[in-house]
Protein backbone atom coordinates (compact mmCIF):
# COMPACT_ATOMS: atom_id res chain seq x y z
CA UNK A 1 0.00 0.00 0.00
CA UNK A 2 2.57 1.98 0.91
CA UNK A 3 4.48 1.53 -2.36
CA UNK A 4 1.38 2.25 -4.02
CA UNK A 5 0.93 5.81 -2.98
CA UNK A 6 4.40 6.60 -3.33
CA UNK A 7 4.19 6.00 -6.84
CA UNK A 8 0.64 7.78 -7.41
CA UNK A 9 2.38 10.67 -5.93
CA UNK A 10 5.09 10.16 -8.24
CA UNK A 11 2.48 10.24 -11.39
CA UNK A 12 0.67 13.53 -9.41
CA UNK A 13 3.74 15.10 -10.02
CA UNK A 14 4.57 14.06 -13.18
CA UNK A 15 1.15 15.79 -13.82
CA UNK A 16 1.53 18.63 -12.25
CA UNK A 17 4.75 19.43 -13.78
CA UNK A 18 3.83 18.64 -16.98
CA UNK A 19 0.82 21.39 -17.04
CA UNK A 20 3.41 23.71 -17.72
CA UNK A 21 4.76 22.98 -20.96
CA UNK A 22 2.05 24.48 -22.80
CA UNK A 23 1.92 24.17 -26.67
CA UNK A 24 1.68 27.72 -28.88
CA UNK A 25 -1.50 28.07 -29.84
CA UNK A 26 -2.87 28.22 -33.06
CA UNK A 27 -5.39 31.66 -33.30
CA UNK A 28 -4.14 33.96 -35.77
CA UNK A 29 -7.61 35.99 -35.08
CA UNK A 30 -7.67 37.24 -38.87
CA UNK A 31 -8.82 35.93 -42.12
CA UNK A 32 -6.08 36.05 -44.47
CA UNK A 33 -5.42 37.91 -48.35
CA UNK A 34 -4.83 33.60 -48.98
CA UNK A 35 -8.18 32.30 -47.15
CA UNK A 36 -10.27 30.76 -49.53
CA UNK A 37 -13.41 32.34 -48.61
CA UNK A 38 -11.34 35.15 -50.59
CA UNK A 39 -10.22 33.42 -53.36
CA UNK A 40 -13.45 31.42 -54.45
CA UNK A 41 -17.05 31.88 -53.20
CA UNK A 42 -17.69 29.50 -50.79
CA UNK A 43 -21.62 28.79 -50.09
CA UNK A 44 -23.15 29.40 -46.63
CA UNK A 45 -24.19 26.02 -46.03
CA UNK A 46 -20.44 24.10 -47.05
CA UNK A 47 -18.95 27.27 -45.21
CA UNK A 48 -20.93 26.27 -41.40
CA UNK A 49 -19.44 22.82 -41.95
CA UNK A 50 -16.16 23.76 -42.79
CA UNK A 51 -15.79 25.90 -39.86
CA UNK A 52 -17.38 23.19 -37.23
CA UNK A 53 -15.97 20.35 -38.68
CA UNK A 54 -12.80 21.37 -40.41
CA UNK A 55 -11.47 24.89 -39.44
CA UNK A 56 -9.59 23.21 -35.73
CA UNK A 57 -7.21 21.25 -37.74
CA UNK A 58 -6.77 22.70 -40.94
CA UNK A 59 -6.98 26.60 -40.68
CA UNK A 60 -5.04 29.34 -38.92
CA UNK A 61 -8.17 29.22 -36.06
CA UNK A 62 -8.39 26.55 -33.55
CA UNK A 63 -11.47 26.78 -31.14
CA UNK A 64 -9.53 24.79 -28.60
CA UNK A 65 -11.46 22.23 -26.14
CA UNK A 66 -11.62 22.10 -22.21
CA UNK A 67 -9.15 19.39 -22.64
CA UNK A 68 -6.41 21.79 -24.84
CA UNK A 69 -6.01 22.95 -20.91
CA UNK A 70 -4.90 19.73 -19.56
CA UNK A 71 -1.79 18.24 -20.85
CA UNK A 72 -1.00 15.78 -22.63
CA UNK A 73 -3.97 16.64 -23.96
CA UNK A 74 -2.67 19.90 -25.39
CA UNK A 75 0.04 18.27 -26.85
CA UNK A 76 -2.10 15.82 -28.37
CA UNK A 77 -4.08 18.37 -30.50
CA UNK A 78 -1.26 20.67 -31.12
CA UNK A 79 0.22 17.87 -33.07
CA UNK A 80 -2.73 17.21 -34.84
CA UNK A 81 -3.34 20.62 -35.93
CA UNK A 82 0.36 20.97 -36.99
CA UNK A 83 0.07 17.54 -39.31
CA UNK A 84 -3.77 18.97 -40.16
CA UNK A 85 -2.21 22.13 -41.39
CA UNK A 86 0.18 20.79 -43.33
CA UNK A 87 -2.10 18.45 -45.02
CA UNK A 88 -4.52 21.24 -46.18
CA UNK A 89 -4.43 25.17 -44.76
CA UNK A 90 -7.99 26.58 -45.66
CA UNK A 91 -6.57 30.09 -44.84
CA UNK A 92 -3.59 29.31 -47.02
CA UNK A 93 -5.29 27.94 -49.81
CA UNK A 94 -5.00 30.61 -52.28
CA UNK A 95 -1.35 30.28 -52.02
CA UNK A 96 -0.92 26.88 -53.51
CA UNK A 97 -0.57 26.72 -57.28
CA UNK A 98 -3.34 25.76 -59.18
CA UNK A 99 -2.43 22.35 -59.80
CA UNK A 100 -2.56 21.65 -55.98
CA UNK A 101 -5.55 23.35 -55.50
CA UNK A 102 -7.00 20.64 -57.57
CA UNK A 103 -5.40 18.11 -55.77
CA UNK A 104 -6.47 19.38 -52.68
CA UNK A 105 -10.21 19.36 -53.62
CA UNK A 106 -9.61 16.24 -54.47
CA UNK A 107 -8.61 14.72 -51.87
CA UNK A 108 -11.61 16.47 -49.98
CA UNK A 109 -13.62 14.28 -51.71
CA UNK A 110 -12.33 11.36 -51.23
CA UNK A 111 -11.25 11.59 -47.83
CA UNK A 112 -14.98 12.94 -46.87
CA UNK A 113 -16.37 9.74 -48.99
CA UNK A 114 -13.71 7.09 -47.55
CA UNK A 115 -14.72 8.66 -43.97
CA UNK A 116 -11.29 8.94 -43.17
CA UNK A 117 -11.73 12.79 -42.89
CA UNK A 118 -13.42 14.20 -40.09
CA UNK A 119 -10.88 11.89 -37.90
CA UNK A 120 -12.28 9.33 -35.59
CA UNK A 121 -10.72 10.54 -32.96
CA UNK A 122 -11.86 13.98 -33.40
CA UNK A 123 -15.22 13.31 -34.10
CA UNK A 124 -15.04 11.53 -30.45
CA UNK A 125 -15.46 14.58 -28.73
CA UNK A 126 -16.52 16.95 -30.93
CA UNK A 127 -20.13 15.99 -32.20
CA UNK A 128 -21.03 18.96 -34.31
CA UNK A 129 -18.22 17.58 -36.26
CA UNK A 130 -19.87 14.63 -37.19
CA UNK A 131 -21.10 14.47 -40.88
CA UNK A 132 -24.49 13.37 -42.26
CA UNK A 133 -24.99 12.03 -45.47
CA UNK A 134 -26.68 15.03 -46.63
CA UNK A 135 -23.76 17.11 -45.37
CA UNK A 136 -21.09 15.25 -46.78
CA UNK A 137 -23.03 15.90 -50.28
CA UNK A 138 -23.47 19.38 -49.76
CA UNK A 139 -19.67 19.46 -49.65
CA UNK A 140 -18.58 16.90 -52.09
CA UNK A 141 -20.67 18.72 -54.86
CA UNK A 142 -19.53 22.30 -54.23
CA UNK A 143 -15.50 20.54 -54.33
CA UNK A 144 -16.23 18.55 -57.84
CA UNK A 145 -18.02 21.48 -59.31
CA UNK A 146 -15.17 23.50 -58.05
CA UNK A 147 -12.30 21.48 -59.12
CA UNK A 148 -14.15 21.11 -62.93
CA UNK A 149 -13.85 25.08 -63.07
CA UNK A 150 -10.25 24.94 -62.06
CA UNK A 151 -9.38 22.35 -64.89
CA UNK A 152 -11.18 24.31 -67.62
CA UNK A 153 -9.02 27.13 -67.31
CA UNK A 154 -5.84 24.81 -66.97
CA UNK B 1 -8.36 13.13 -7.30
CA UNK B 2 -8.86 9.55 -8.77
CA UNK B 3 -9.69 10.70 -11.99
CA UNK B 4 -6.98 13.33 -12.34
CA UNK B 5 -4.41 10.61 -11.43
CA UNK B 6 -6.60 8.04 -13.69
CA UNK B 7 -6.15 10.53 -16.78
CA UNK B 8 -2.65 10.85 -16.40
CA UNK B 9 -1.64 7.30 -16.50
CA UNK B 10 -4.34 6.77 -19.28
CA UNK B 11 -2.68 10.09 -21.46
CA UNK B 12 1.06 8.27 -20.77
CA UNK B 13 0.41 4.96 -21.73
CA UNK B 14 -1.20 6.52 -25.29
CA UNK B 15 1.23 8.99 -25.63
CA UNK B 16 3.96 5.96 -25.59
CA UNK B 17 1.95 4.02 -27.73
CA UNK B 18 1.83 7.01 -29.88
CA UNK B 19 5.59 6.94 -30.11
CA UNK B 20 6.33 3.56 -31.28
CA UNK B 21 4.07 3.47 -33.71
CA UNK B 22 6.14 6.23 -35.59
CA UNK B 23 9.17 4.70 -35.12
CA UNK B 24 8.04 1.69 -36.58
CA UNK B 25 6.79 3.38 -39.43
CA UNK B 26 10.17 5.03 -40.23
CA UNK B 27 12.08 1.75 -39.53
CA UNK B 28 9.68 0.13 -42.44
CA UNK B 29 10.43 2.74 -44.44
CA UNK B 30 14.12 2.87 -44.41
CA UNK B 31 14.31 -1.08 -45.18
CA UNK B 32 12.13 -0.22 -48.14
CA UNK B 33 14.06 2.36 -49.47
CA UNK B 34 17.29 0.07 -49.70
CA UNK B 35 15.83 -2.33 -52.02
CA UNK B 36 14.42 0.33 -53.99
CA UNK B 37 17.80 1.63 -54.71
CA UNK B 38 19.03 -1.66 -56.22
CA UNK B 39 16.05 -1.59 -58.50
CA UNK B 40 16.09 2.08 -59.48
CA UNK B 41 19.69 1.44 -60.41
CA UNK B 42 19.01 -1.23 -62.91
CA UNK B 43 16.58 1.05 -64.50
CA UNK B 44 18.69 4.30 -64.90
CA UNK B 45 21.56 1.68 -66.51
CA UNK B 46 19.00 0.74 -69.33
CA UNK B 47 17.96 4.86 -69.35
CA UNK B 48 21.38 5.90 -70.29
CA UNK B 49 21.77 4.44 -73.21
CA UNK B 50 18.85 6.89 -75.08
CA UNK B 51 19.41 10.40 -75.22
CA UNK B 52 18.95 12.57 -71.54
CA UNK B 53 15.91 14.37 -70.48
CA UNK B 54 16.16 16.49 -67.17
CA UNK B 55 12.81 14.74 -65.83
CA UNK B 56 14.44 11.38 -66.54
CA UNK B 57 15.17 10.12 -62.89
CA UNK B 58 11.55 11.32 -61.85
CA UNK B 59 10.30 9.88 -64.76
CA UNK B 60 11.82 6.56 -64.20
CA UNK B 61 10.48 6.28 -61.06
CA UNK B 62 6.73 7.04 -61.21
CA UNK B 63 7.37 4.05 -64.54
CA UNK B 64 8.59 1.95 -61.40
CA UNK B 65 5.62 3.02 -59.45
CA UNK B 66 3.59 2.05 -62.35
CA UNK B 67 4.37 -1.42 -62.52
CA UNK B 68 4.75 -2.24 -58.82
CA UNK B 69 1.13 -0.98 -58.82
CA UNK B 70 0.08 -2.99 -62.03
CA UNK B 71 1.78 -6.46 -59.42
CA UNK B 72 -0.30 -4.94 -56.21
CA UNK B 73 2.97 -4.43 -54.56
CA UNK B 74 2.43 -1.73 -52.35
CA UNK B 75 5.82 -1.82 -50.58
CA UNK B 76 7.76 -1.16 -53.74
CA UNK B 77 5.49 1.53 -54.88
CA UNK B 78 6.55 2.68 -51.75
CA UNK B 79 9.77 2.74 -52.15
CA UNK B 80 9.37 4.21 -55.61
CA UNK B 81 7.69 7.08 -54.12
CA UNK B 82 10.36 7.98 -51.59
CA UNK B 83 12.30 7.42 -54.77
CA UNK B 84 10.74 9.96 -56.73
CA UNK B 85 10.73 12.08 -53.64
CA UNK B 86 14.46 11.80 -53.73
CA UNK B 87 14.70 12.45 -57.85
CA UNK B 88 12.36 15.76 -57.03
CA UNK B 89 15.31 16.98 -54.62
CA UNK B 90 18.42 16.57 -56.64
CA UNK B 91 16.70 18.07 -59.40
CA UNK B 92 18.53 20.94 -61.10
CA UNK B 93 16.55 23.88 -62.39
CA UNK B 94 19.48 26.06 -63.10
CA UNK B 95 19.01 25.11 -66.59
CA UNK B 96 15.81 25.80 -67.39
CA UNK B 97 14.32 29.03 -69.27
CA UNK B 98 11.75 30.84 -67.46
CA UNK B 99 8.86 29.40 -68.99
CA UNK B 100 10.22 26.08 -68.04
CA UNK B 101 10.97 26.95 -64.84
CA UNK B 102 7.58 27.99 -64.29
CA UNK B 103 6.02 24.33 -65.37
CA UNK B 104 8.60 22.37 -63.33
CA UNK B 105 7.41 24.36 -60.24
CA UNK B 106 3.43 24.31 -60.93
CA UNK B 107 3.88 20.49 -61.13
CA UNK B 108 6.45 19.88 -58.74
CA UNK B 109 4.89 21.42 -55.90
CA UNK B 110 1.82 19.20 -56.73
CA UNK B 111 3.56 16.07 -57.95
CA UNK B 112 5.95 15.93 -54.78
CA UNK B 113 3.39 15.99 -52.21
CA UNK B 114 1.74 12.96 -54.27
CA UNK B 115 5.07 11.00 -54.25
CA UNK B 116 5.20 11.51 -50.46
CA UNK B 117 1.66 10.43 -49.71
CA UNK B 118 2.68 7.45 -52.16
CA UNK B 119 5.61 6.83 -50.14
CA UNK B 120 3.87 6.76 -46.62
CA UNK B 121 1.44 4.62 -47.48
CA UNK B 122 2.79 1.26 -47.43
CA UNK B 123 0.34 -1.43 -46.74
CA UNK B 124 -2.73 1.09 -48.57
CA UNK B 125 -2.69 0.51 -51.85
CA UNK B 126 -6.30 1.66 -52.67
CA UNK B 127 -4.71 5.32 -50.83
CA UNK B 128 -1.61 5.08 -53.00
CA UNK B 129 -3.59 4.79 -56.11
CA UNK B 130 -5.80 7.73 -55.71
CA UNK B 131 -2.37 9.72 -55.53
CA UNK B 132 -1.16 8.23 -58.22
CA UNK B 133 -3.96 9.40 -60.55
CA UNK B 134 -3.55 12.77 -59.49
CA UNK B 135 0.41 11.98 -59.89
CA UNK B 136 -0.30 10.91 -63.37
CA UNK B 137 -1.13 13.81 -64.75
CA UNK B 138 1.48 15.85 -63.47
CA UNK B 139 4.09 13.71 -65.05
CA UNK B 140 2.21 13.88 -68.30
CA UNK B 141 2.64 17.86 -68.14
CA UNK B 142 6.46 17.36 -67.37
CA UNK B 143 6.97 14.67 -69.95
CA UNK B 144 5.07 17.10 -72.88
CA UNK B 145 7.59 20.44 -71.47
CA UNK B 146 10.34 18.58 -70.88
CA UNK B 147 10.21 15.34 -72.99
CA UNK B 148 11.31 11.97 -71.74
CA UNK B 149 14.19 10.86 -73.95
CA UNK B 150 12.31 7.90 -74.50
CA UNK B 151 9.51 6.18 -76.39
CA UNK B 152 6.05 6.35 -74.18
CA UNK B 153 2.79 5.57 -73.97
CA UNK B 154 -0.02 7.88 -72.62
CA UNK B 155 -3.00 5.34 -71.14
CA UNK B 156 -6.52 5.62 -70.36
CA UNK B 157 -8.45 2.92 -68.22
CA UNK B 158 -12.27 3.64 -68.22
CA UNK B 159 -13.21 1.74 -65.35
CA UNK B 160 -11.09 3.02 -61.98
CA UNK B 161 -13.14 5.29 -59.87
CA UNK B 162 -16.10 3.92 -60.08
CA UNK B 163 -16.14 4.61 -64.26
CA UNK B 164 -14.63 7.90 -63.91
CA UNK B 165 -11.44 6.17 -65.58
CA UNK B 166 -8.22 7.51 -65.11
CA UNK B 167 -4.73 7.75 -67.57
CA UNK B 168 -1.15 6.66 -67.24
CA UNK B 169 2.26 6.58 -68.41
CA UNK B 170 3.47 3.35 -69.57
CA UNK B 171 6.89 2.75 -71.25
CA UNK B 172 5.06 -0.52 -73.05
CA UNK B 173 2.45 -0.52 -75.83
CA UNK B 174 1.26 -3.92 -73.84
CA UNK B 175 -1.59 -2.19 -71.35
CA UNK B 176 -0.53 -3.31 -67.83
CA UNK B 177 -2.80 -1.77 -65.66
CA UNK B 178 -1.80 0.15 -62.30
CA UNK B 179 -5.30 1.13 -60.93
CA UNK B 180 -6.83 -2.27 -60.89
CA UNK B 181 -3.88 -4.44 -61.05
CA UNK B 182 -4.04 -8.14 -61.11
CA UNK B 183 -7.40 -7.86 -61.03
CA UNK B 184 -7.64 -6.72 -64.43
CA UNK B 185 -4.42 -6.53 -65.70
CA UNK B 186 -4.78 -5.62 -69.21
CA UNK B 187 -7.82 -3.26 -68.93
CA UNK B 188 -7.48 0.17 -70.87
CA UNK B 189 -6.13 1.45 -74.08
CA UNK B 190 -3.36 3.52 -75.77
CA UNK B 191 -4.80 7.24 -76.26
CA UNK B 192 -1.55 8.95 -77.19
CA UNK B 193 1.72 8.38 -78.09
CA UNK B 194 4.79 10.07 -76.57
CA UNK B 195 8.41 10.67 -77.89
Amino acid sequence: MQRTKKWLLVLLIAFVAIQFIQPARNESGQVLQTDITKVYLVPANVQTIFESACYDCHSNNTRYPWYSHIQPGGWWLAHHISEGREELNFSDFGSYSSKRRISKLRAIENSINEGTMPLSSYTLLHKDARLTDGEKQQIIAWTSKLRDSLATIN
Amino acid sequence: MKHIIFMAAASIVFFAACDSNNNQSKTGGDTVQSTEVTTSNAAAATDNQQSASPVKEIVSSYLEMKNTLASDNDKGTAAAGDAMVTAFQKFDKSSLTAEQKKTYEDVESDAREHAEHIGKNAGNIKHQREHFDMLSKDIYELVKTFGAGRQLYYDHCPMYNNGKGADWISETKEISNPYLGKEMPTCGTVKEELK
